[in-house]
């Protein structure tokens, strides 16, 4: 049995734990530390555990702990008293729902996309849709929609796979982007000019109606209500979507990011000397922001390195969904890589300055114990595959 | 399996463009750009600042302003760089509290962030803290856009103030800062969401003593938002010929308002406080005087103070009967002899009247006529008829705190005094005594039935296209004579003092007992003749009889709006 197990997923994961632990040493302190090697040995018996159980098993319970990720969300959001509600405290532990809501979410998709064999069909979209956008609802509310946003690409990816067109796929959402777009009249109408190009091309009556009218109807409904709205009430809602929404000073974190990741140049300053984290990151320096302190202590090529492991993991996952012949089971690992890969990819980004603060934690390596669990339970099911993929 | 490989090969792409967007980025900021990064960080010489959104201006109906902004130098402290010494030299010379500008700045979670300590503070103070700024570290001075009131006390009760949040609001109110201020009462606190705007963070680069060198990007992480203007329907300068006409009283307030739309003209309560003082963050025995002084000067009487009518109420009780045809204006009573007599109680009357009929009743305000009316008529239907007119519910005016008074009908009295309540409730009631209470607003608007023809306007301060009207199904003949007695009470009878030469002022004069001194004066009039542009309602507290104290000075306030409106369509003309 021993040998069927793909090490190289294992070394990759281990050597991103190990990264883990060390910059949660050198950005908290060593009672942090021990929490953390405590979570990581709970979160590797789990994937162990895990990786014991067929797939199968997997497809057959999917619903039970859909729903049962589900209640938890709404215990969490009509019962905890203040905001935000993210978090069940126990103890001196706090438990967050959503990180599991992910790994429930997307081995119940799954399990749904793999019983329908052909997926061509715009009606063939709107139960995905609703299986994602629950949870991604709830989540939002809570509200955290560093969490909310990853139900997105989750959604995407495993309906591509699973062998919706990625035409048909940008069409379905393009009424999105036709309701973004028309705040500006020029971008609206090079984009419809585009669209309406795209879609004559394309060949399909049917696209072309659906295509023509949702993104008119979404581009003119949404300037009217908007335009309808009070300026305080725009305001409101540009407050409630905009990144800066951040009570504890995401910005300063973020200018404190690209200083830090900048100034530790290409060989870094060293582990432990990093000058910019002692002062300037509180209190998210080993969860949301510890990949800059990477940057400072270890440099361009501690970046580097970090970035080909996760490379080479995302790599494997994808090539384990391309060689498992279980269609359940090809789905479901595709819906972990994009799960892991977009939250990675947020991650650094953030830190970089690339794109909008929002709360991501970044896998394997952040503080924290639910995400940290709930990434190993993933990883437990995609070795469980990889154990089983030719017995099928 | 085709398909496989052609999606499998599109992943592959993105996870790979992905890694070198990640990598690129990376070799940008710390091969390209990590000088600048090394210097940054070398002696963490980078602060965020607070940049306060200017609150949005107040203008009145002429498009003077009444409320802006004022540049002004705050003192902040930034909660990582500061220590004790520091704090206590700084709080020495700004004169303030260690401890309460400590606990002020511990309600910042984010320790990066200036938290502004004082504002407007003195030249002095300022030098001060200039020279010896090496030796304050964590402390910073700044200026800022500050509430300014150039009218100071005379708008005080309708504008409002802005204040410093409490401890509490800071918790619950989410998008606020401890560097905020929010409005308080009137203008300010109804308009909070569209004047306040949105403050902003930016990030700039300082020298060794904190001077700034250059701003580190050149957008704004966090943008400025300036808050929206409000453009009300008060008249400054009528506010202020009224102040001054009312000068030798001590309380009083009064409401002017246009009674064909509604829109107050002026809104005006004495005595008044000057809401300058509350940017400064108010010290608590200021507080406590303005809070505690029997005359209570942050209250606001137009809506607030629920009085009894007094003799303006006649009117309404005349319409209650004419309305459901119960009398004809021709109707008499009991002849006046100063008093009536109901079982063993007295009720008395201002003067000997003798006999007369409900027009002279109304002009002489003659009390025992309204006594035997009110009996007449019944208490039903002078409920049901005047609360067509609002009394007893709030107008919906958009500011805050408005009381709603009481107007009893059956059901009150017998809940109040049981099922042995009296005739004498409903002589009291006629005469708009006892029970019966107002705030000078409501007064105002329920005077608006005669001046309108039948329709009651919802008063309102912020200029608004569509104006709201409320139609009572009160009969226009009804109203028509009432109309007529009230010009003759300013022509003839108890509010002669009101008389204006050039226009006919209509009104109706009010005396309300009080049993804790002198009567208050009411008088509420309109002008000019069966249209008028004006409707004023006038209560001077404890200053004696309507007629001889409220009517001249309503008179006057009447010919000052005239003469300006005369002026402006002169202006227009020419």
């Amino acid at each position: 049995m021993l040998k069927k197990t793909n090490f190289r997923i294992i070394v990759a994961v281990t050597v991103l734990s190990l990264i883990g632990l060390i910059m949660v040493f050198s950005t908290a302190n060593l009672h942090t530390l021990t929490r953390q090697a405590i979570w990581l040995i709970i979160a590797i018996t789990a994937a162990i555990v895990l990786s014991r159980t067929p797939p199968r098993f997997w497809s057959n319970i999917a619903p039970a702990i859909y729903i049962g990720a589900i209640v938890l969300l709404f215990i969490l959001l009509f019962t905890h008293g203040s905001y935000p509600k993210r978090w069940f405290t126990v103890g001196t532990v706090a438990i967050q729902p959503s990180e599991f809501a992910k790994f429930a979410t997307v081995i119940f998709l799954a399990s749904y996309l793999a019983a329908r064999k052909r997926m061509k069909q715009f009606s063939d979209l709107m139960v995905p849709f609703a299986i994602v956008a629950i949870p991604g609802i709830l989540i939002f509310l809570e509200p955290d929609l560093g969490s909310a946003q990853i139900f997105f690409p989750i959604l995407l990816l495993m309906l591509y796979w699973a062998g919706m067109p990625a035409t048909k796929l940008f069409l379905f959402f393009s009424p999105l982007v036709s309701a973004a777009a028309s705040f500006i009249i020029y971008i609206w109408v090079a984009y419809f000019i585009g669209l309406t190009v795209f879609l004559y091309f394309n060949k399909q009556l049917n696209d072309f109606i659906y295509g023509i009218v949702g993104n008119v109807l979404a581009g003119l409904v949404m300037p009217l209500v908007w335009n309808l709205l009070k300026p305080y009430q725009q305001e409101r809602i540009t407050t409630f979507f905009s990144p800066w929404v951040d009570p504890r000073g995401m910005a300063w974190q973020a200018i404190q990011s690209k200083i830090a990741i900048g100034s530790g140049g290409i060989i870094g300053k060293g582990f432990l000397s990093g000058t910019q984290k002692k002062l300037e990151f509180l209190p998210l320096r080993h969860t949301d922001f510890v990949f800059s302190c990477l940057g400072e202590e270890f440099g361009l090529i501690g970046i580097i390195l970090t970035t080909l492991v996760f490379t080479y993991l995302f790599y494997e996952l994808l090539l384990l969904a391309r060689t498992t012949k279980n269609r359940f089971a090809s789905i479901m690992v595709a819906g972990i890589l994009a799960w892991l890969g977009y939250q990675t990819f947020v991650n650094i980004g953030i830190t970089l300055g690339l794109v909008p603060i929002t709360g991501v934690p970044l896998p394997f390596i952040s503080y924290g114990g639910s995400s940290l669990i709930a990434c190993y339970m993933a990883i437990g099911v995609c070795l469980a595959v990889s154990r089983s993929k030719f017995k099928y | 399996m085709d398909e496989n490989i052609k999606k499998f090969k599109f992943l592959r792409n993105i996870i790979i463009g992905a890694a070198i967007v990640i990598i690129i980025a990376s070799v940008k900021l710390q091969v390209i750009e990590g000088k600048k990064y090394s210097r940054l960080s070398e002696k963490n010489r980078i602060r965020q600042r607070y940049i306060t959104a200017p609150r949005g201006k107040i203008f009145d109906r002429n498009g003077i302003e009444i409320a802006n902004t004022r540049p002004g130098f705050y003192v902040s402290v930034i909660q990582s760089m500061i220590d004790e010494t520091t704090l206590e030299s700084i709080s020495k010379i700004l004169d303030i509290d260690k401890k309460a500008a400590r606990d002020k700045f511990k309600l910042e979670k984010n320790p990066f962030m200036p938290v502004k300590i004082a504002h407007d503070i003195s030249y002095r103070q300022l030098s001060i803290i200039e020279e010896n700024i090496d030796n304050l570290k964590g402390i910073e001075v700044g200026v800022e856009p500050l509430r300014n009131y150039p009218y100071g006390k005379l708008l005080s009760h309708f504008l409002g103030y802005v204040g410093e949040l409490t401890h509490r609001e800071i918790e619950r109110l989410k998008d606020y800062s401890i560097n905020d201020y929010i409005g308080r009462m009137g203008i300010e606190e109804y308009n909070e969401n569209q004047l306040k705007g949105k403050s902003g963070i930016e990030f700039i680069e300082v020298d060794a003593r904190g001077k700034e060198i250059s701003k580190i990007t050149e957008k704004r992480p966090i943008p400025v938002v300036n808050g929206h203007d409000i453009y009300t329907t008060i008249d400054v300068v009528l506010t202020e010929s009224v102040a001054v006409y009312l000068e030798k009283y001590k309380r009083a307030a009064c409401v002017c308002l246009d009674p064909k739309n509604g829109e107050i003209l002026v809104l005006y309560s004495k005595p008044g406080f000057d809401p300058n003082v509350f940017v400064h963050g108010l010290q608590k025995r200021e507080w406590e005087i303005l809070n505690k002084t029997p005359d209570a000067p942050m209250y606001n009487r137009a809506l607030m103070s629920c009085y009894p009518c007094g003799s303006i109420f006649k009117p309404f009780v005349a319409l209650a009967a004419l309305d459901a045809d119960m009398i004809t204006p021709e109707k008499t009573f009991k002849t006046c002899t100063g008093k009536y007599r109901l079982g063993r109680r007295i009720f008395k009357c201002w003067k000997k009247h003798g006999k007369l009929a409900l027009r002279d009743a109304i002009i002489h305000s003659c009390d025992v006529y309204f006594y035997q009316l009110g009996r007449y008529i019944g208490i039903d239907t002078i409920a049901s008829s005047i609360s067509k007119l609002g009394f007893g519910e709030c107008t919906g005016i958009d500011l805050p705190g408005e009381k709603k008074g009481c107007l009893p009908d059956r059901k009150y009295f017998e809940k109040k005094y049981g099922k042995n309540w009296t005739t004498g409730h409903i002589f009291n009631l006629s005469i708009g005594q006892g029970d019966l209470l107002a705030t000078p607003l409501q007064m105002a608007r329920a005077y608006t039935v005669f001046a309108n023809d039948g329709k009651i306007v919802m008063p309102h301060v912020v200029i608004i296209d569509d104006h709201i009207y409320h139609t009572t199904d009160i009969s226009q003949a009804a109203i028509a004579i009432i109309k007529e007695m009230l010009a003759g009470v300013v022509a003839s009878g108890t509010g002669r003092l009101a008389h204006l030469d050039d226009y006919v002022v209509s009104g109706k004069t009010g005396t309300v007992q009080n049993p804790h001194g002198e009567d208050h004066a009411i008088f509420i009039g309109y002008g000019p003749g069966n249209a008028p542009d004006i409707l004023v309602c006038l209560v001077v507290e404890n200053a004696g009889h309507g007629g001889s104290v409220a009517a001249p000075v309503v008179g006057k306030i009447i010919r000052a709006f005239l003469n300006s409106t005369k002026l402006t369509h002169y202006a227009e003309e020419n």
